[in-house]
């Protein structure tokens, strides 16, 4: 904003500190904005970089006891740092009011969701009615788009879609038209096609209320898409400040370059992979995995979800084939179901020629050393009360492979290949970095030298920049060490980047594969070309072009 | 909600069966136990333990005394060895004053169980909080004998401003039955409102990291409001459990704090046919203790449906 209107909202030189017993955290230091009324500020930074600290500060919302806050965030002619709780209470929901990540946790699970739009306009408006309230609740769901709005205003959140869940919380930060809303990363924990209907709805509500946006996120595709100006945040300050097209098309720091090179684009088809003429590793027919749903008075499966509907497919040795799908289409189960961890309902797996659908435990584990799997949230999937190196070390324990000694050196090779020295070897999980644990999940993934690893979403859950690593590690052990890859991921984006071929899942089903590229440039299902069409293009021409075209 | 209790009274059913067999192969297994030789006196002739052992069929398979036992014991004709007294009848008697105690202490305990938790959940770290906390390990490590002796000496031996125990009908006198129950209520309840005041604290101070905590502050609610109605709520889930669990085993009689106050109930009962090895009132006993657990468990179960509505009855949460 280059002077003229009057901001809205002006954060001068916030710096919030946190004591811990190793000293002070400098979790944002030195930071200052301005909010115009009716724009779109977006606040770009990878984990840790101070961006939902500063969001929530400003509502006074940093909660812990022993986090220090100097500066000033004035809302008009208010200041809020420092103010009591009855001021902070008239502006939180009022005039200020806030969407977050997870709309699921975000809800309070036992109350109505009506109920609790009702809570918000009544703690601000005492003399409005339960029943207006609850009507001016049923205007704001229509109004976000949730269908029968009239019966939904009475759904537990745990009843409606993670779109409308999130689409409900947008409108109880609607409720009492406040100036400005603080959206902090509202569409990561969604689908890429639902993500795509919410950037869809802020941008609308910002253009027909001039409802001025603080968007907080990590992801460059959707600060293309909605965002006027751009924060870049490192380390608690600000590093690039500037238009959307002067962020993303002339970066002057060198951090934010850095970060967009590090993005894994759609629209850019990476170097052409030599085509795979070798034999199948695995031949999956018709497998189905239905899961009964118990009901009926003397227990009968009255009916089943059909989690896995006849999915067939091959995956030839050394190749990459990426699976493709939205939450609830059946990828995980169809892992599981691969892996021998649950049995399928019917149909045939075959590996290396051998048939290994329905094998029992016990014939099974010789097979277990084959394949392994390498999990979406490397925190939540290590034991946090063993040691990187006892991590890795493990399955070569428990099959018997190497003990003492030798044991200790098997593993300090494997930290080795993936990056991770000596030092690494006595640290705890939580002593270590995203990336790091992720590369531990992959070390000891590859301890027994599978033939086939199943990646499930293996880097969702990290920084766009450790991303881009984990990604070219991942491709350097497959050459190295003639792995197999299936690669489960919601963002076809990343898929493509690594995938020689693609299979889209949908309910169930495989709806389209083929090579890589093909899929993502001639797609021939409509639900592909769906997916392709909501992912966002960190490339603020294109999503201007594209909104273009949508809008005539 | 038909199907639900449908299935939950199978489940009791199988219970008590189980309950009971194991009690009574217990008592059968145990040395010394030929009740014949015991009810016959220690002087008795062979002739008279023969004539009792056939009398009351001590004769028979086990399995057949067993189930002439339990005949007995549902259509209310089961006596004890010991007395030879109406035992269905002795439970009755025992009723009003076990459920007298145990009603009493619940509410105290759940009174101030909940307030205590939530006085230092709130305060977390402070003054109270710590005092708080100092009171409520004190109140869980004291035995329950301990106390109820403690507070018989001082309250009613040294200054007499209570009664020294037994138990007074309600209908018969509400003022002094409220006298007579005092000290028990308290005795039995100290111990409790410790443990529940520490499970809620606990609790709640989870409960505070919620996301959906965090969406309440942010639409303008006062800090009393968040906590009493966002936090508390989902924070009482395993306190009903528990109290679920606590009071459905008290019913079925609170052994010690009867037999310190001489309350002549159920517990007291319980304790006087287990000196005596008096299996008939044992069984009994037990069975009506059985009963209310399972109930009190369905009841939790209905309890949890309508605290967490993702609960449906009959299925697992997930």
């Amino acid at each position: 904003m280059s002077g003229g209107a009057q901001a809205l909202l002006s954060v001068r030189d916030l710096r919030v500190g946190f004591a811990t017993e190793g000293g002070t955290v400098r979790a944002v230091d030195g930071v200052s904005f301005e909010l115009a009324p009716g724009e779109v500020l977006a606040i770009v930074g990878e984990s840790g970089s101070g961006k939902s600290v500063t969001a929530q500060t400003i509502l006074g919302l940093t909660g812990s006891s022993n986090a220090r806050i100097e500066g000033s965030v004035r809302l008009g002619e208010t200041e809020l740092l420092g103010a009591g709780e009855a001021t902070l209470r008239g502006v939180r929901g009022d005039r200020v009011a806030m969407i977050f990540q997870d709309p699921m946790t975000s809800f309070n699970p036992v109350y109505r969701v009506g109920a609790q739009i009702v809570e918000a306009i009544r703690a601000h408006r005492g003399e409005v009615s339960k029943q207006e309230a609850r009507q001016r609740a049923i205007e704001l769901l229509d109004s976000v788009g949730i269908p029968d709005a009239g019966r939904r205003v009475d759904s537990y959140p745990h009843e409606l879609s993670g779109g409308q869940r999130q689409r409900a919380m947008i409108a109880m930060a609607l409720t009492l038209e406040p100036e400005v809303l603080i959206a902090d990363e509202p569409t990561t924990a969604l689908d890429v096609t639902v993500q795509a209907q919410i950037l869809r709805l802020l941008g609308r509500l910002n253009r027909e209320r001039g409802l001025a946006t603080i968007l907080i996120t990590h992801d460059f595709g959707v600060v293309a898409e909605v965002a006027d100006r751009v924060l870049v945040m490192h380390e608690g300050r600000i590093v690039e400040r500037g238009s959307l097209d002067d962020v993303f098309y002339s970066p002057t720091d060198p951090y934010t370059r850095g970060l967009l090179d590090a993005i894994v684009r759609l629209d850019q088809a990476p170097p052409l992979r030599a085509a795979r003429e070798s034999e199948n590793l695995l031949e999956v027919r018709d497998l189905v995995k239905h899961y009964p749903v118990r009901g009926g008075l003397l227990r009968r499966d009255s009916h089943s979800v059909r989690a896995v509907d006849g999915v067939g497919f091959d995956l030839r040795h050394g190749e990459t084939l990426g699976l493709v799908g939205e939450s609830g289409s059946g990828k995980s189960t169809l892992c599981r179901a691969l892996l021998g961890l649950i049995e399928p309902t019917s149909g045939s797996v075959r590996f290396e020629g051998r048939e290994i659908a329905g094998l029992s435990r016990r014939r099974m584990r010789p097979l277990r050393r084959e394949m392994q799997m390498v999990f979406q949230d490397p925190y939540a999937s290590l034991n946090p009360r063993r040691r990187a190196g006892q991590i890795v070390a493990e399955p070569l324990r428990l099959q018997g492979e190497a003990r003492g000694g030798e044991l200790r050196g098997r593993a300090l090779e494997l930290l080795g290949r993936v990056g991770l020295g000596p030092e690494h070897y006595d640290r705890f999980p939580h002593e270590l970095s995203g990336g790091q644990r992720q590369r531990v999940g992959i070390a000891r993934a590859l301890a027994l030298r599978p033939k086939l690893i199943v990646a499930d979403e293996p880097v969702s859950a990290l920084d766009v920049s450790i991303r881009a690593q984990i990604l070219d590690l991942l491709a350097e052990l497959q050459e190295d060490f003639g792995l197999t890859y299936l690669f489960v991921a919601h963002d076809i984006g990343v898929v493509r980047h690594v995938s020689d071929r693609i299979a889209v899942m949908h309910e169930g089903r495989i709806v389209e594969i083929g090579p890589a590229d093909e899929v993502c440039e001639r797609p021939r299902d409509a639900y592909t070309e769906e997916l392709l069409a909501a992912v966002p293009v960190p490339d603020p021409r294109l999503a201007r072009e594209r909104h273009n075209v949508e809008s005539e | 909600m038909g199907r639900f209790v449908v299935r939950r009274l199978a489940g009791m059913v199988a219970v008590l069966f189980a309950v009971s067999v194991l009690t009574f192969l217990i008592f059968n297994v145990i040395p010394s136990s030929d009740p014949a030789q015991r009810m016959a006196g220690k002087n008795a002739t062979p002739r008279l333990v023969a004539n009792i052992t056939e009398e009351w069929g001590f004769d028979e398979s086990l399995p057949q005394q067993y189930l002439t036992m339990m005949e007995k014991i549902f259509s209310g004709e089961v006596i004890s060895y010991e007395g030879r007294e109406d035992v269905d009848e002795r439970i009755l008697e025992g009723v009003g004053p076990t459920f007298s105690l145990c009603i009493g202490a619940a509410v105290l305990w759940m009174f101030f169980g909940i307030l205590f938790g939530y006085l230092s959940a709130t305060r977390a770290g402070g003054l109270l909080d710590r005092v708080l906390t100092i009171v409520a390990v004190a109140g869980i490590s004291m035995p329950v004998f301990l106390i109820g002796e403690v507070l018989l000496v001082y309250l009613t031996y040294k200054t007499g401003i209570l009664p020294s125990g037994g138990y007074v009908e309600l209908a018969e006198s509400p003022l002094e039955w409220g006298e007579h129950l005092v000290l028990p209520w308290v005795t039995l309840a100290i111990v409790y409102v410790g443990i529940y005041s520490r499970v809620l604290r606990s609790n709640m101070l989870d409960a505070m990291n919620e996301d959906y905590v965090r969406t309440a502050r942010a639409k303008g609610l006062s800090e009393r409001r968040v906590m009493s109605r966002h936090v508390m709520r989902n924070s009482l889930v395993p306190i009903v459990t528990l109290f679920g669990l606590d009071f459905g085993a008290l019913l079925g009689g609170a052994i010690v704090v009867e037999a310190i106050f001489s309350l002549n109930g159920i517990g007291e009962y319980a304790y006087i046919s287990l000196i005596n090895t008096d299996l008939p009132p044992i069984m009994a006993i037990t069975l009506f203790g059985a009963f209310f657990v399972v109930l009190f468990n369905a009841l939790v179960d209905i309890a949890y449906a309508y605290l967490d509505p993702r609960v449906k009855l009959g299925e697992s949460a997930r």
